[in-house]
């Protein structure tokens, strides 16, 4: 993902200027990805570069408002059509850090489990309460559900891990 | 005062502690969720909290009632107490409103105001419109809203629920969390077992049960069993 991508996305709604551009990327991603001013220019004007969006003008204001090429929309459409591979996410640190209290002598692996557990589980509790607070804006909602399912699927694991290690103790 | 307060409560089966002296206590408006691996005690602990058995030890109270002290139980588990069960659901011959309707028509209330009440619990939790329907009828979030109706009915203020969302979608499993959430915040205490993380967010404390004692918990306002 990139914030190239993010900023066609916004502006195949219709055109926009740098600022609304930021306000809307944030508000879409449930704020999980903010940015700043500076980027939102740097990208629109290497966009402008590789012809994927053109400056149109300037409203009332004198805003400079940018709207999308239709080179930049086939570049969007080529985007949504790839998924997403698992080599583009980054390393999970914690799988490497359960993986060498385990094989490290002196650790309580059942401790760093359980820690852990309850810290998730207080990302469980901020991440629903912020999901309560959303009145509308699907797109922020189902960000908010991702971190929840993937919150999930940690504590889910670690249950796993505490099983497993039960068993070969045993 | 807190509206369920457990302490020190031991529960042996037999030779076999499932409890072994948890202190726990829901307050009004509180959400409290309890999680652990099978067998860790949690359904021990609800049946305790309310009062569909007796602690070895410890004590049990309902909004100050010592529930060892209590003459008639049954008429203050029905007054004072609502569950919502996975399994334990509505009666299929009778409507909505009348599954709704049979507990206080059990304590004598009259059955034109048992019927008013219950269209008026049913609206409250999104099915007014469900009253006259049998529950063959109704979706499973439906059904799991009736019987959340029926466990606050007559003002009962202590809301059990043992895994309400049982084999709901997650979409669906969030809108029942949401409607317990809001009848907390409306006042009522829940007490929520439940084995999935993602619902158990819901709450406004995580208590997690091991071995039949409590192993953690995420807020302070629990006072630890060790």
């Amino acid at each position: 993902m990139s914030i190239r991508h993010g900023l066609l996305a916004l502006l195949s709604g219709g055109p926009r200027y740098g600022y609304q551009l930021r306000v809307e990327f944030e508000a879409s991603t449930g704020a999980t990805w903010p940015l700043n001013i500076g980027q939102v220019y740097t990208t629109l004007s290497r966009l402008d570069r590789d012809g994927l969006v053109t400056p149109g003008g300037d409203d009332e204001q004198g805003r400079t408002l940018y709207e999308i090429t239709e080179k930049g929309r086939e570049e969007l459409a080529r985007w949504f059509a790839t998924p997403v591979g698992q080599t583009d996410r980054p390393r999970d640190e914690l799988v490497i850090k359960v993986a060498l209290a385990v094989a490290a002598v002196d650790v309580d692996v059942a401790e760093v489990i359980q820690a852990q557990r309850m810290a998730t589980m207080r990302t469980l509790q901020e991440l629903t309460r912020a999901k309560r607070d959303v009145a509308d804006g699907a797109a922020q909602r189902l960000v908010l559900d991702s971190m929840i399912f993937k919150a999930e699927a940690e504590q889910r694991w670690l249950d796993h891990c505490e099983a497993v290690l039960r068993e070969r103790k045993a | 005062m807190s509206v369920l307060e457990m302490r020190e409560v031991t529960r042996t089966f037999g030779d076999v502690p499932a409890l072994r002296g948890v202190t726990l206590a829901v307050g009004r408006g509180e959400l409290v969720a309890v999680m652990g691996p099978s067998g860790c005690g949690k359904s021990t602990l609800l049946n305790l909290a309310g009062g569909l058995d007796l602690p070895t030890s410890g004590s049990v109270s309902v909004e100050g009632a010592d529930l060892a002290g209590v003459r008639d139980r049954a008429a203050l588990r029905r007054g004072a107490i609502g569950y919502v069960f996975q399994d334990l659901n509505l009666i299929p011959s009778l409507t909505a409103a009348e599954n709704v309707m049979l507990p206080r028509e059990l304590d004598g209330v009259r059955a034109g105001r048992a019927r008013e009440e219950a269209e008026a619990v049913l609206c409250e939790v999104g099915v007014g419109e469900a009253a006259d329907r049998f529950p063959g009828e109704l979706s499973g979030g439906q059904r799991q809203r009736v019987a959340i109706a029926r466990a606050l009915v007559g003002e009962r203020r202590l809301l059990l629920a043992d895994e309400p969302t049982g084999a709901l979608d997650t979409a669906t499993g969030d809108d029942i969390l949401r409607l317990l959430r809001e009848r907390c915040d409306a006042g009522a205490a829940v007490l929520l077992v439940t084995h999935e993380p993602r619902y158990a967010g819901w709450a406004d404390r995580v208590v997690y049960l091991r071995d039949g004692r409590v192993a953690d918990a995420t807020d302070t306002p629990l006072e630890s069993a060790r």
